[in-house]
Protein backbone atom coordinates (compact mmCIF):
# COMPACT_ATOMS: atom_id res chain seq x y z
CA UNK A 1 0.00 0.00 0.00
CA UNK A 2 1.12 3.48 -0.50
CA UNK A 3 2.58 5.38 2.11
CA UNK A 4 3.82 8.50 0.30
CA UNK A 5 2.63 10.09 -2.99
CA UNK A 6 4.42 13.24 -3.66
CA UNK A 7 3.32 14.54 -7.19
CA UNK A 8 3.94 17.79 -9.18
CA UNK A 9 6.18 19.07 -6.55
CA UNK A 10 7.97 22.36 -7.80
CA UNK A 11 9.86 24.46 -5.63
CA UNK A 12 12.13 28.22 -6.55
CA UNK A 13 13.90 30.21 -4.62
CA UNK A 14 14.09 33.56 -5.99
CA UNK A 15 15.21 33.41 -9.89
CA UNK A 16 16.96 29.42 -8.71
CA UNK A 17 14.16 26.18 -9.55
CA UNK A 18 15.14 23.68 -7.16
CA UNK A 19 12.76 21.13 -8.78
CA UNK A 20 10.44 21.42 -11.07
CA UNK A 21 7.26 19.08 -10.62
CA UNK A 22 8.87 15.83 -9.24
CA UNK A 23 7.21 13.09 -7.73
CA UNK A 24 8.24 10.35 -5.72
CA UNK A 25 6.09 7.43 -4.07
CA UNK A 26 7.12 4.61 -1.57
CA UNK A 27 5.28 1.72 -0.72
CA UNK A 28 5.09 0.25 2.75
CA UNK A 29 7.30 -2.28 3.24
CA UNK A 30 9.48 -0.47 0.55
CA UNK A 31 12.82 0.97 1.17
CA UNK A 32 13.61 3.94 -1.43
CA UNK A 33 16.86 5.31 -2.18
CA UNK A 34 17.17 9.23 -3.40
CA UNK A 35 20.19 10.27 -4.79
CA UNK A 36 21.76 12.66 -7.45
CA UNK A 37 23.90 15.49 -7.61
CA UNK A 38 24.97 18.01 -5.20
CA UNK A 39 22.40 20.90 -5.23
CA UNK A 40 19.37 18.50 -7.01
CA UNK A 41 17.02 19.59 -4.00
CA UNK A 42 16.83 16.03 -2.76
CA UNK A 43 17.17 17.47 1.09
CA UNK A 44 14.37 20.46 -0.58
CA UNK A 45 12.44 17.46 -1.51
CA UNK A 46 12.44 15.57 1.78
CA UNK A 47 11.74 18.49 4.22
CA UNK A 48 8.85 19.08 1.90
CA UNK A 49 7.34 15.51 2.05
CA UNK A 50 8.01 16.15 5.79
CA UNK A 51 6.17 19.49 5.91
CA UNK A 52 8.93 21.45 6.96
CA UNK A 53 9.18 23.40 3.82
CA UNK A 54 5.59 24.18 1.19
CA UNK A 55 6.37 23.59 -2.25
CA UNK A 56 4.88 26.48 -4.49
CA UNK A 57 3.23 23.74 -6.33
CA UNK A 58 2.63 20.15 -6.42
CA UNK A 59 1.03 17.73 -3.65
CA UNK A 60 1.78 15.51 -1.14
CA UNK A 61 -0.21 12.69 0.64
CA UNK A 62 0.98 10.51 3.66
CA UNK A 63 0.02 7.02 4.71
CA UNK A 64 0.47 7.55 8.45
CA UNK A 65 3.16 9.43 10.88
CA UNK A 66 5.91 10.91 9.66
CA UNK A 67 9.45 10.08 11.12
CA UNK A 68 11.98 12.39 9.59
CA UNK A 69 15.52 12.12 10.34
CA UNK A 70 17.86 15.62 9.20
CA UNK A 71 21.13 15.57 7.93
CA UNK A 72 22.65 17.90 10.65
CA UNK A 73 21.30 16.49 14.22
CA UNK A 74 18.64 19.52 15.40
CA UNK A 75 19.37 19.14 19.00
CA UNK A 76 19.57 20.84 22.37
CA UNK A 77 23.18 21.25 23.13
CA UNK A 78 22.79 21.04 26.82
CA UNK A 79 19.83 18.13 27.58
CA UNK A 80 21.24 14.58 27.25
CA UNK A 81 19.31 11.92 25.69
CA UNK A 82 17.09 10.82 27.96
CA UNK A 83 16.12 14.46 28.34
CA UNK A 84 15.53 13.89 24.32
CA UNK A 85 13.32 11.10 24.27
CA UNK A 86 11.14 12.54 27.30
CA UNK A 87 10.73 15.27 25.02
CA UNK A 88 9.77 14.42 21.73
CA UNK A 89 7.86 11.14 23.26
CA UNK A 90 5.55 13.38 24.67
CA UNK A 91 4.70 14.86 21.33
CA UNK A 92 3.66 12.18 19.80
CA UNK A 93 1.74 11.06 22.82
CA UNK A 94 3.87 8.57 24.46
CA UNK A 95 4.21 9.19 28.39
CA UNK A 96 7.91 9.06 30.01
CA UNK A 97 8.31 5.36 31.09
CA UNK A 98 7.56 4.26 27.78
CA UNK A 99 9.53 6.97 25.47
CA UNK A 100 12.60 6.37 27.21
CA UNK A 101 11.56 2.37 27.01
CA UNK A 102 11.47 2.91 23.59
CA UNK A 103 13.99 5.19 23.30
CA UNK A 104 16.95 3.03 24.91
CA UNK A 105 15.67 -0.16 22.54
CA UNK A 106 16.27 1.97 19.57
CA UNK A 107 19.61 3.82 21.17
CA UNK A 108 20.94 -0.27 22.17
CA UNK A 109 20.28 -1.73 18.44
CA UNK A 110 22.38 1.29 17.09
CA UNK A 111 25.45 0.42 19.95
CA UNK A 112 24.58 4.26 21.71
CA UNK A 113 26.25 4.33 25.10
CA UNK A 114 23.66 5.01 27.23
CA UNK A 115 25.44 4.46 30.45
CA UNK A 116 27.05 8.09 29.90
CA UNK A 117 24.34 10.30 30.28
CA UNK A 118 26.14 12.79 29.06
CA UNK A 119 24.53 16.42 27.14
CA UNK A 120 24.67 16.31 23.44
CA UNK A 121 27.20 18.55 22.78
CA UNK A 122 29.67 16.33 24.69
CA UNK A 123 28.91 13.51 21.90
CA UNK A 124 30.80 12.28 18.78
CA UNK A 125 29.15 13.25 15.49
CA UNK A 126 28.25 10.11 15.16
CA UNK A 127 26.65 9.34 18.51
CA UNK A 128 24.20 12.41 18.14
CA UNK A 129 23.07 10.81 15.13
CA UNK A 130 22.07 8.02 16.38
CA UNK A 131 20.24 9.71 18.98
CA UNK A 132 18.69 11.77 15.61
CA UNK A 133 17.95 8.56 14.14
CA UNK A 134 16.19 7.22 17.29
CA UNK A 135 13.94 10.56 17.78
CA UNK A 136 13.00 10.07 14.22
CA UNK A 137 11.47 6.14 15.08
CA UNK A 138 10.19 7.12 18.51
CA UNK A 139 6.61 7.82 17.32
CA UNK A 140 6.35 4.52 15.24
CA UNK A 141 5.89 6.89 11.93
CA UNK A 142 4.00 4.99 8.87
CA UNK A 143 6.93 6.76 6.76
CA UNK A 144 10.97 7.12 7.37
CA UNK A 145 12.42 10.39 5.67
CA UNK A 146 16.07 9.44 6.36
CA UNK A 147 18.24 12.14 5.04
CA UNK A 148 22.03 10.87 4.91
CA UNK A 149 21.30 10.18 8.40
CA UNK A 150 24.74 7.66 8.67
CA UNK A 151 27.00 11.18 8.91
CA UNK A 152 29.33 10.33 11.06
CA UNK A 153 28.91 6.28 11.90
CA UNK A 154 31.87 4.20 11.95
CA UNK A 155 31.86 1.03 9.40
CA UNK A 156 29.96 -1.20 11.58
CA UNK A 157 27.21 0.83 12.57
CA UNK A 158 26.86 2.14 9.23
CA UNK A 159 26.66 -1.82 7.69
CA UNK A 160 23.94 -2.31 10.44
CA UNK A 161 21.64 1.03 9.42
CA UNK A 162 20.90 -0.70 6.15
CA UNK A 163 20.01 -4.08 8.30
CA UNK A 164 17.76 -1.84 9.76
CA UNK A 165 16.36 -0.10 7.41
CA UNK A 166 15.12 -3.61 6.01
CA UNK A 167 13.65 -4.74 9.29
CA UNK A 168 11.88 -1.39 9.34
CA UNK A 169 10.65 -1.57 5.99
CA UNK A 170 9.37 -5.22 6.77
CA UNK A 171 7.33 -3.91 10.15
CA UNK A 172 5.15 -1.94 6.83
CA UNK A 173 7.08 1.49 7.08
CA UNK A 174 8.05 3.07 3.88
CA UNK A 175 11.49 4.14 4.05
CA UNK A 176 12.77 6.71 2.01
CA UNK A 177 16.91 7.07 2.18
CA UNK A 178 18.98 10.25 0.64
CA UNK A 179 22.44 8.26 0.06
CA UNK A 180 25.46 9.01 -2.07
CA UNK A 181 26.79 5.84 -0.60
CA UNK A 182 26.45 3.86 -3.88
CA UNK A 183 28.03 0.85 -2.53
CA UNK A 184 24.89 0.37 -0.89
CA UNK A 185 21.80 1.51 -2.94
CA UNK A 186 21.73 -2.66 -3.85
CA UNK A 187 20.23 -2.67 -0.63
CA UNK A 188 17.42 -0.49 -1.79
CA UNK A 189 14.39 -1.52 -3.55
CA UNK A 190 14.01 0.99 -6.09
CA UNK A 191 16.17 4.05 -6.42
CA UNK A 192 14.45 7.81 -7.59
CA UNK A 193 17.54 9.89 -9.10
CA UNK A 194 17.16 13.49 -8.77
CA UNK A 195 19.05 15.83 -11.40
CA UNK A 196 19.99 19.28 -10.78
CA UNK A 197 17.16 21.60 -12.62
CA UNK A 198 19.21 23.74 -15.40
CA UNK A 199 18.33 26.82 -13.76
CA UNK A 200 20.73 25.69 -10.55
CA UNK A 201 23.48 24.74 -12.87
CA UNK A 202 23.62 28.28 -14.26
CA UNK A 203 24.10 29.87 -10.68
CA UNK A 204 26.79 26.97 -9.53
CA UNK B 1 -5.04 17.71 29.19
CA UNK B 2 -2.49 16.70 26.65
CA UNK B 3 -1.65 20.20 25.41
CA UNK B 4 -0.91 20.68 29.16
CA UNK B 5 1.46 17.64 29.63
CA UNK B 6 3.38 18.89 25.88
CA UNK B 7 3.87 23.13 27.67
CA UNK B 8 4.93 21.02 31.23
CA UNK B 9 7.64 19.15 29.06
CA UNK B 10 8.52 22.20 27.30
CA UNK B 11 8.96 23.78 30.42
CA UNK B 12 10.68 21.50 32.32
CA UNK B 13 13.33 20.91 29.43
CA UNK B 14 13.90 24.77 29.05
CA UNK B 15 14.40 24.41 32.86
CA UNK B 16 17.15 21.99 32.42
CA UNK B 17 18.81 23.64 29.61
CA UNK B 18 18.90 27.27 31.43
CA UNK B 19 20.37 25.38 34.97
CA UNK B 20 23.70 23.76 32.67
CA UNK B 21 24.16 27.85 31.82
CA UNK B 22 25.38 28.95 35.18
CA UNK B 23 28.11 31.22 33.92
CA UNK B 24 25.72 32.76 31.21
CA UNK B 25 22.72 33.18 34.12
CA UNK B 26 25.09 34.42 36.24
CA UNK B 27 26.10 37.01 34.15
CA UNK B 28 22.77 38.03 32.90
CA UNK B 29 22.42 38.87 36.18
CA UNK B 30 25.13 40.86 37.00
CA UNK B 31 24.71 43.30 34.86
CA UNK B 32 21.85 44.96 36.00
CA UNK B 33 23.09 43.92 39.23
CA UNK B 34 26.43 46.34 38.50
CA UNK B 35 24.04 49.00 36.99
CA UNK B 36 22.48 49.55 40.19
CA UNK B 37 25.34 49.44 42.23
CA UNK B 38 27.23 51.82 40.31
CA UNK B 39 24.83 54.41 41.09
CA UNK B 40 23.40 53.88 44.30
CA UNK B 41 25.27 56.86 45.68
CA UNK B 42 23.57 59.14 43.01
CA UNK B 43 20.47 58.67 44.72
CA UNK B 44 16.85 57.03 44.49
CA UNK B 45 16.84 56.80 40.59
CA UNK B 46 19.31 54.14 40.68
CA UNK B 47 16.98 51.82 42.00
CA UNK B 48 14.68 52.81 38.23
CA UNK B 49 18.41 51.72 36.55
CA UNK B 50 18.20 48.86 38.60
CA UNK B 51 14.81 47.90 38.63
CA UNK B 52 14.27 48.34 34.69
CA UNK B 53 17.81 46.85 34.14
CA UNK B 54 16.42 43.72 35.44
CA UNK B 55 14.69 43.58 31.91
CA UNK B 56 18.09 42.14 30.34
CA UNK B 57 18.62 39.14 32.79
CA UNK B 58 15.14 38.20 32.38
CA UNK B 59 14.73 39.02 28.82
CA UNK B 60 18.46 37.45 27.91
CA UNK B 61 17.95 34.25 29.55
CA UNK B 62 14.73 33.97 27.09
CA UNK B 63 16.36 34.71 24.46
CA UNK B 64 18.77 32.32 25.05
CA UNK B 65 16.35 29.61 25.37
CA UNK B 66 14.49 30.63 21.78
CA UNK B 67 17.68 30.91 20.34
CA UNK B 68 18.87 27.21 21.86
CA UNK B 69 16.30 25.16 20.66
CA UNK B 70 15.88 27.15 16.71
CA UNK B 71 17.28 24.02 15.61
CA UNK B 72 14.68 21.61 17.14
CA UNK B 73 11.56 23.81 17.37
CA UNK B 74 10.43 22.50 13.61
CA UNK B 75 11.30 19.26 14.33
CA UNK B 76 8.96 19.08 17.95
CA UNK B 77 6.08 20.49 15.81
CA UNK B 78 6.59 17.78 13.44
CA UNK B 79 6.41 15.72 16.23
CA UNK B 80 3.23 16.45 17.23
CA UNK B 81 3.95 19.62 19.34
CA UNK B 82 2.17 22.94 18.41
CA UNK B 83 3.92 26.33 18.26
CA UNK B 84 2.06 28.13 21.40
CA UNK B 85 3.11 24.69 23.18
CA UNK B 86 6.79 25.66 22.42
CA UNK B 87 6.33 29.27 23.61
CA UNK B 88 4.00 28.33 26.88
CA UNK B 89 6.54 26.17 27.81
CA UNK B 90 9.28 28.69 28.44
CA UNK B 91 6.67 31.23 29.97
CA UNK B 92 6.23 28.64 32.36
CA UNK B 93 9.71 27.72 32.90
CA UNK B 94 10.47 31.71 33.23
CA UNK B 95 7.97 33.36 34.80
CA UNK B 96 9.08 31.89 38.16
CA UNK B 97 13.23 32.15 37.84
CA UNK B 98 12.41 35.87 36.55
CA UNK B 99 9.84 36.47 39.39
CA UNK B 100 12.69 34.86 42.03
CA UNK B 101 15.17 36.96 40.63
CA UNK B 102 13.03 40.19 40.83
CA UNK B 103 12.24 39.64 44.53
CA UNK B 104 16.20 39.04 45.21
CA UNK B 105 16.68 42.91 43.75
CA UNK B 106 13.98 44.47 44.78
CA UNK B 107 14.76 42.93 48.26
CA UNK B 108 18.39 44.24 47.68
CA UNK B 109 16.92 47.69 46.21
CA UNK B 110 14.84 48.18 49.58
CA UNK B 111 17.30 47.29 52.22
CA UNK B 112 20.16 49.70 50.80
CA UNK B 113 17.92 52.80 48.95
CA UNK B 114 14.73 52.78 51.41
CA UNK B 115 12.02 53.44 48.86
CA UNK B 116 8.87 55.38 49.98
CA UNK B 117 6.89 52.51 49.02
CA UNK B 118 8.87 49.13 48.55
CA UNK B 119 5.68 47.34 48.10
CA UNK B 120 5.15 49.06 44.36
CA UNK B 121 8.99 48.89 43.91
CA UNK B 122 8.15 45.00 44.61
CA UNK B 123 5.54 45.26 41.77
CA UNK B 124 6.98 47.70 39.46
CA UNK B 125 9.93 45.06 39.32
CA UNK B 126 7.78 42.15 39.30
CA UNK B 127 6.29 43.48 35.97
CA UNK B 128 9.70 44.43 34.61
CA UNK B 129 10.57 40.39 34.92
CA UNK B 130 6.81 39.10 33.68
CA UNK B 131 7.31 41.58 30.16
CA UNK B 132 10.50 40.66 29.81
CA UNK B 133 9.31 37.42 29.21
CA UNK B 134 7.34 37.96 25.85
CA UNK B 135 9.37 40.72 25.14
CA UNK B 136 12.78 38.04 25.05
CA UNK B 137 10.03 35.60 23.13
CA UNK B 138 9.40 38.20 20.14
CA UNK B 139 13.22 39.40 20.01
CA UNK B 140 14.36 35.48 19.80
CA UNK B 141 12.05 34.66 17.02
CA UNK B 142 11.96 37.90 15.21
CA UNK B 143 15.79 37.91 15.01
CA UNK B 144 16.64 34.33 15.75
CA UNK B 145 20.82 35.50 16.27
CA UNK B 146 22.55 35.62 19.09
CA UNK B 147 24.41 38.54 18.48
CA UNK B 148 21.52 40.65 16.57
CA UNK B 149 19.01 39.58 19.51
CA UNK B 150 21.83 40.51 21.81
CA UNK B 151 22.03 43.76 20.30
CA UNK B 152 18.25 44.42 20.42
CA UNK B 153 17.96 43.74 24.12
CA UNK B 154 20.65 45.97 24.74
CA UNK B 155 19.36 48.43 22.55
CA UNK B 156 15.71 48.50 23.66
CA UNK B 157 16.30 47.95 27.85
CA UNK B 158 19.41 50.91 27.80
CA UNK B 159 17.07 53.20 25.75
CA UNK B 160 14.81 52.84 28.28
CA UNK B 161 17.01 53.35 31.42
CA UNK B 162 18.80 56.42 29.40
CA UNK B 163 15.48 58.07 27.75
CA UNK B 164 13.83 60.92 29.95
CA UNK B 165 10.63 59.36 31.52
CA UNK B 166 8.41 62.59 30.37
CA UNK B 167 9.51 61.99 26.43
CA UNK B 168 7.65 60.19 24.16
CA UNK B 169 10.43 57.75 23.16
CA UNK B 170 10.54 56.40 26.54
CA UNK B 171 6.57 55.89 26.78
CA UNK B 172 6.59 54.27 23.21
CA UNK B 173 9.33 51.39 24.53
CA UNK B 174 7.86 48.33 26.33
CA UNK B 175 8.90 49.21 29.74
CA UNK B 176 7.53 52.50 30.55
CA UNK B 177 4.75 50.73 32.27
CA UNK B 178 7.01 49.04 34.94
CA UNK B 179 9.26 51.84 34.88
CA UNK B 180 6.14 54.52 36.11
CA UNK B 181 5.36 51.92 38.71
CA UNK B 182 8.97 51.76 40.35
CA UNK B 183 9.38 55.77 40.28
CA UNK B 184 5.39 55.73 42.03
CA UNK B 185 7.30 53.50 44.49
CA UNK B 186 10.29 55.86 45.48
CA UNK B 187 8.38 59.17 44.87
CA UNK B 188 4.64 59.29 43.57
CA UNK B 189 2.63 59.01 40.80
CA UNK B 190 -0.74 56.93 39.95
CA UNK B 191 -0.12 52.80 39.12
CA UNK B 192 -3.41 51.97 37.20
CA UNK B 193 -2.67 53.21 33.93
CA UNK B 194 0.94 51.96 34.17
CA UNK B 195 -0.14 48.43 34.88
CA UNK B 196 -2.71 48.45 32.46
CA UNK B 197 -0.34 50.02 29.63
CA UNK B 198 2.27 47.28 30.96
CA UNK B 199 -0.24 43.90 30.66
CA UNK B 200 -1.08 45.15 27.14
CA UNK B 201 2.36 45.73 26.22
CA UNK B 202 2.65 41.98 26.88
CA UNK B 203 0.21 40.70 26.09
CA UNK B 204 0.87 42.46 22.38
CA UNK B 205 4.66 40.98 22.57
CA UNK B 206 3.26 37.26 23.45
CA UNK B 207 0.98 37.71 20.19
CA UNK B 208 3.52 39.11 17.92
CA UNK B 209 5.84 36.42 19.47
CA UNK B 210 3.00 33.97 18.50
CA UNK B 211 2.37 35.12 15.07
CA UNK B 212 6.11 35.09 13.91
CA UNK B 213 6.50 31.48 15.82
CA UNK B 214 3.65 30.17 13.73
CA UNK B 215 5.50 31.66 10.44
CA UNK B 216 8.86 29.97 11.91
CA UNK B 217 7.99 26.55 12.20
CA UNK B 218 4.74 26.10 11.15
CA UNK B 219 4.27 22.86 8.97
CA UNK B 220 2.36 22.03 6.31
CA UNK B 221 -0.29 19.21 6.69
CA UNK B 222 -0.52 16.87 4.23
CA UNK B 223 -3.42 14.74 3.15
CA UNK B 224 -3.92 11.39 3.98
CA UNK B 225 -3.77 8.53 1.71
CA UNK B 226 -7.13 6.83 2.51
Amino acid sequence: MLQLVASGITKRYRDITILDGVGLTAQGGEIVALTGENGAGKTTLMRICAGLVRADSGTVQVGGRIGYCPQIPGVFELLTADDHLVMFGRGAGIGRAESLRRGHAILEEFGYPLHERAVTRDLSGGTRQKLNLALALLGDPGVLLLDEPYQGFDRGTYVNFWDHCRNWADSGRAVIVVTHMLAELERADRIVELEAHPSRRAHS
Amino acid sequence: MKALGRVLIMAEMHGRDLTRRHAALALLVALPLAFYLASVGSGKDSIVAGGVGMAFAVSGATLFSVLSSAEVDQRLVLGGYRPADLLLGRVLCLGPLGLLIGVGFSLLMTLVSHPARPGLVFLGVAMVAMQSIPFGLAVGVAVPKDLEGTLVLIGVVGLQMAADPTSVIAKVLPFHGPQQVIQAGIKAGTVGGPILLSAAYALGLFIVARILVGRRVGIARHESIV
